[in-house]
């Protein structure tokens, strides 16, 4: 793709060949499995994890992640504290050895490729971190070596728009400003994937959104591939296509934001009646049934005709579908008395 | 684009939909009057800080629905003679944006008069102009969740 703004119709053409959502869902146990020749276009893919563990002493940090990232996707890895995001991104970039199973960027193994490789990946690391009394211009010129080709324009022309002096000792810049240089310097090599790690860890509401539309910016671009982690699920939701999320080091799952959102409901029933129990099964409610001032559950796989039908009935009277955000859904699923949201769960009264 | 517009998390409608409906209410309103340009997808994708792609798709929906045409180099535009939205399509998002209205008031225990003069009383703002209103809000989006 030209590196001038692109037009419409350029963008649109590039977006239209992206692989159909059920092609690349569960892609190592599905599509990959059928057939070898979709198996080698996948493994040739800006990212791939091939069921990765990575175990500290008798505990998995990671276990079995298998995930792939299409050229010009933008994916956000979830996760609470802990969940294995690290590990994972360290095994991606080819910092640390998985366990078992391997990670592979376009097509060639992290771990044993990690110095050619990198010069293809731009990187935000969670604490950008830089000798204190080196300046941006410095960083700049430190890094122009390792990469075939750096833009020196496009990185000054970023210090500019995000307002950072460049000539400004790097330990006394913000903590904001530092988020900038970081993606500054990860984009001026033109890398054909970007792995952000918690890149707005920190940053205030007005330094966020100057990250997020630099990188906006480089995605109209350049279309490049995207590996986000954050906790800033609102950002997310705008900017990703599609989200993992991972919990005790499992891929809980793996999905086009669109869809994730499409499925997920809250039901609401104002004046709970007997039978409303019962009839709500037959939306199968997967999570709390709150019996307060009214009832409340989670359904996971929304169905507007099964939910109609459970309005004209006498127990379903009043009942009110609210879809969720992304925030949502994540805390339903990852956040307390998220256990009983495990299949086949039932629901717990309260 | 003289009028603004929001994405709403909350909102059902997948972004690019929003997007959409949105461009095609300015224009169906006379807001985005034929052949006025619009922003491009890059402008509007930083605008609304949402996935250039997303944009993209939306602007692709528009051209294929001759709402928008794109001359290359040159950058979007309303088409010259953009499909009038029928009076059946217009009525149904009045009635899906009221029903969002609706419920949110009855969830405040509005009577339908007090409802309807809040609806009266913001009409009137929007038509004051700019920098003399208390809500910035398009006149595409109103209401709250439900």
């Amino acid at each position: 793709m030209s590196l001038t703004a692109v037009s419409v119709s350029t963008i649109a053409g590039s977006i239209s060949p992206k692989v159909p959502a059920a092609a690349f869902t569960n892609a190592h146990a599905g599509a990959a499995a059928a057939s070898p020749g979709a198996a080698a276009r996948i493994a040739a893919w800006p990212l791939a994890a091939e069921a990765i563990t990575v175990r500290y002493g008798r505990r998995n940090a990671v276990d079995g992640v298998s995930l792939s990232l299409p050229e010009g996707a933008v994916y956000a890895l979830l996760g609470r504290n802990g969940a294995g995001k690290s590990s994972l991104v360290r095994c991606l970039l080819g910092q640390q050895r998985a366990t078992a199973g391997r990670a592979l960027l376009f097509g060639r193994d992290a771990w044993r490729h990690r110095a050619t490789l990198m010069a293809q990946v731009g990187v935000v690391p969670e604490q950008p971190d830089a000798p204190p009394g080196v300046t941006a211009r410095q960083l700049a010129r430190l890094c122009r070596p390792l990469y075939p080709c750096w833009d020196g324009s496009g990185f000054e022309a970023r210090l500019r728009r995000f307002d950072v002096p460049a000539d400004r000792p790097f330990g006394r810049l913000s903590k904001g400003q530092q988020g900038h240089v970081a993606l500054a310097l990860a984009l001026a090599p033109h890398p054909r994937l970007l792995i952000l790690d918690d890149p707005t860890l920190g940053l205030d509401a007005v330094a966020r959104r100057a990250f997020f539309e630099e990188l906006i910016g480089d995605l109209a671009d350049r279309g490049t591939t995207v590996l986000l982690t954050t906790h800033d699920l609102a950002a997310v939701e705008r900017i990703a296509d599609r989200a993992g999320i991972l919990a005790g080091g499992r891929l809980l799952l793996d999905e086009e934001i669109e869809r994730l959102k499409q499925r997920f409901r809250h039901i609401w029933l104002p004046s709970p009646t007997p039978g409303a129990d019962a009839a709500l099964d037959a939306l199968s409610p997967r999570g709390r049934v709150r019996r307060n001032w009214r009832v409340e559950t989670l359904v996971e796989n929304f169905d507007e005709e099964r939910f109609q039908a459970f309005q004209a009935s006498p127990s379903g009277a009043g009942a009110e579908a609210s879809p969720l955000t992304l925030e949502e859904i994540f805390v339903a699923l990852t956040g307390e008395g998220s256990r009983q949201l495990a299949p086949g769960a039932e629901g717990d009264p309260r | 684009m003289n009028a603004t517009f929001r994405i709403d998390a909350s909102d059902p409608r997948p972004i690019w939909r929003q997007i959409e409906e949105s461009v095609r209410n300015l224009v169906a309103s006379g807001a985005l009057p034929p052949s006025a340009s619009v922003p491009s997808v890059r402008e509007l994708a930083r605008g609304l800080a949402v996935n250039p792609a997303t944009v993209a798709k939306a602007y692709q929906r528009l051209a294929d629905a001759g709402v928008l045409a794109v001359r290359r180099g040159d950058g979007t535009f309303v088409a010259a003679a953009p499909p009038a939205i029928t009076g059946e399509q217009r009525g149904e998002r009045l009635r899906t944006e009221a029903l969002r209205y609706a419920s949110f008031a009855a969830t405040l225990g509005a009577s339908l008069e007090e409802a309807a003069a809040a609806l009266a009383a913001t009409w009137r703002d929007l038509a004051r102009p700019p920098g003399d209103r208390e809500d910035e809000a398009g006149p595409a989006r109103k209401g709250g969740p439900t």
